[in-house]
């Protein structure tokens, strides 16, 4: 498993970290719901706001997960992150 | 023995004659004799409101838990080092230097002609840098548990410097615009308390509640703190730093002090009542912390009014203030804003109501003696009420404003929040390199905190669309 390469809280107990092959999602009270997703299934990564920033990423099923409140260098971070993985793992080619 | 005892009576003696030697001296004119008395008294009075930092360092070590002890006192002791230097190079000459009726332009490092009174320049900024040093701890402490270091070092130098000053210099500054419609706030409920409710407000609302806080559906969670005699002996301390806060606020030896004090305490004690009382009706059983916070809010509101209410008055007023207190932190749980100390309760309505009533209570004779007009259940109309409701809504309205943009400045740029894992390991070790305790001491809460990564694991998360 090991530790994510960033990690970053959002709204309402979310937390979203980045890991070599996939990005993680916590949510709920203490931490109940974990939804993996594969970094293959990841279409974009997008971020919106500047104070209370919302990183929005979507799914090549055309699902959005938003995740709000984040702090701005903290969504770049992981939004820079993802596409740094996916491209490292080839996955635009 | 016999050695003893003449050394003993020696030691007595000289103690007792020492201050006859001091004011026997010749050339010491009745008013250097004033002026030794009054800095004498401004000093003891600092020293005590110095050491209300051990006061908010017991009480926010108390009502955090156990893995964020050694970040709460770092942060007293940043609190105190950025307070003195930054108040000391910029706060003081804008709050009380020579310019406009908005900011002063001089005095910076204690430098110009600012009026001290009967004492020394130097004794009065000390005085002043500590009341700014207790607005800073309080702006601090509703932020507990779950933000980054430097973001307090940064906003302490932008908030010593600028933002508490200038609400300083509009009602305690000769020419403030406040201070000229005649408002009273003998010794702060609204430039200190207020002000730093009001910052403390902005700052936890940009840097969200502690994780864990609320739940799925938004209901606010218990978290208790790790030790609870610790914060009462906070607030003890607090208690006993006021004693300098108010009646040192005259910034003379006078005797007004003993009625100062008087009405301080009596606002305390009836806080405290007023506290236990409505978290017996509301709760069933009587709420410690709380209890606490109903003495911090009772001598918050009197802070405004301590030398301008009769002893009955401050007694309503201390009741009153812990009552509302009370339903202030309850509705702060209702609207999702986690504070872990009270302090937008105790010290924000605290401040508001404290202002509000010198409106209502304020006697004529201590009116005509203070400054101001005499409050409404006194004849003296709205005119006062106005003028104290005016002064909340500007200090309030710009210090809450400016905080927002500076911590929101800071959220978009190196944000302000801590990452969740050291949230949830503790800030000590991940931000001080060590336990706050010893290792003997078991946590209250597991060292990855409060049982994540065991739970079960389901398809769905938050916000989807």
């Amino acid at each position: 498993m090991g530790l994510p390469i960033v990690e970053a809280a959002a709204h309402a107990n979310h937390i979203v970290g980045v890991y070599p092959d996939r990005v993680e999602i916590r949510s709920g009270w203490q931490g109940r719901s974990i939804e993996d997703i594969h970094l293959r299934d990841i279409a974009t990564v997008a971020t919106r706001g500047l104070i209370n920033c919302t990183l929005t990423i979507t799914t090549n099923k055309g699902r959005n997960i938003e995740l709000k409140n984040m702090a701005l260098p903290e969504a770049r971070q992981v939004k820079n992150t993802i596409e740094t993985q996916k491209q490292r793992a080839g996955l635009y080619e | 023995m016999r050695r003893l005892f003449m050394l003993s009576i020696t030691s007595a003696l000289m103690v007792l004659a020492l201050p006859a030697v001091a004011f026997a001296q010749e050339g010491l004119s009745p008013t250097e004799t004033v002026a030794v008395l009054d800095t004498m008294w401004v000093m003891l009075a600092f020293v005590l409101v110095l050491f209300m930092q051990a006061g908010f360092a017991m009480l926010e070590v108390g009502f955090s838990r156990m893995k964020n002890v050694g970040n709460v006192v770092a942060k007293i002791l940043a609190n105190m080092a950025i307070g003195a230097i930054v108040f000391w190079a910029i706060g003081f000459g804008i709050a009380f230097g020579a310019g406009n009726p908005f900011f002063g332009l001089e005095g910076w490092f204690l430098s110009g002609n600012i009026d001290a009174g009967t004492i020394p320049l130097s004794m009065l900024f000390i005085f002043q840098a500590a009341f700014a040093m207790v607005a800073l701890a309080i702006v601090w402490g509703t932020m507990l548990e779950r933000t980054k270091f430097s973001v307090y070092l940064i906003f302490a130098i932008i908030f010593v410097g600028i933002i508490y000053p200038m609400g300083a210099h509009w009602v305690w500054s000769d020419e403030g615009w406040i201070g000229a419609l005649g408002k009273q706030d003998f010794a702060g409920s609204t430039v200190v308390h207020l002000s730093a409710a009001m910052a403390a407000l902005a700052g936890t609302i940009i840097v969200g509640p502690r994780l864990g806080k609320f739940d799925d559906n938004g209901r606010p969670q218990l978290m208790p703190g790790h030790n609870m005699p610790l914060a009462v002996l906070g607030v003890l301390i607090l208690w006993l730093g006021w004693q300098g806060f108010n009646p040192g606020s005259t910034l003379a030896a006078t005797v007004d002090i003993a009625d100062i004090a008087l009405t301080t305490n009596l606002a305390a004690a009836a806080g405290i009542i007023g506290a236990m009382l409505i978290t017996y009706f509301y709760k069933g059983f009587v709420d410690v912390g709380m209890a606490g916070n109903g003495a911090i809010a009772g001598l918050v509101a009197i802070t405004a009014t301590c030398a301008f209410v009769a002893p009955w008055a401050a007694v309503v007023i201390g009741l009153i203030a812990g009552v509302v207190m009370y339903a202030t932190a309850l509705l702060m749980d209702r609207i999702g804003i986690d504070d872990p100390v009270g302090a937008i309760a105790a010290h924000g309505m605290g401040g508001v109501w404290g202002t509000l009533s010198a409106g209502l209570f304020t006697t004529p004779a201590l009116a005509e003696a203070n400054g101001g007009l005499p409050g409404l259940f006194y004849g003296g109309g709205f005119t006062q009420l106005g003028v104290q409701a005016v002064s909340i809504a500007a200090v309030g309205g710009f210090v809450f404003f400016a905080s927002l943009a500076v911590f929101g400045i800071l959220k978009a740029t190196i944000g302000i929040r801590v990452k969740p894992e050291h949230e949830l390991n503790g800030l000590d070790i991940s931000d001080h390199g060590g336990y706050g305790y010893s290792e003997g001491l078991v946590a209250t809460d597991q060292p990855n905190g409060n049982g994540y990564g065991t739970s079960d694991r389901r398809e769905t998360t938050g916000s989807t669309t």
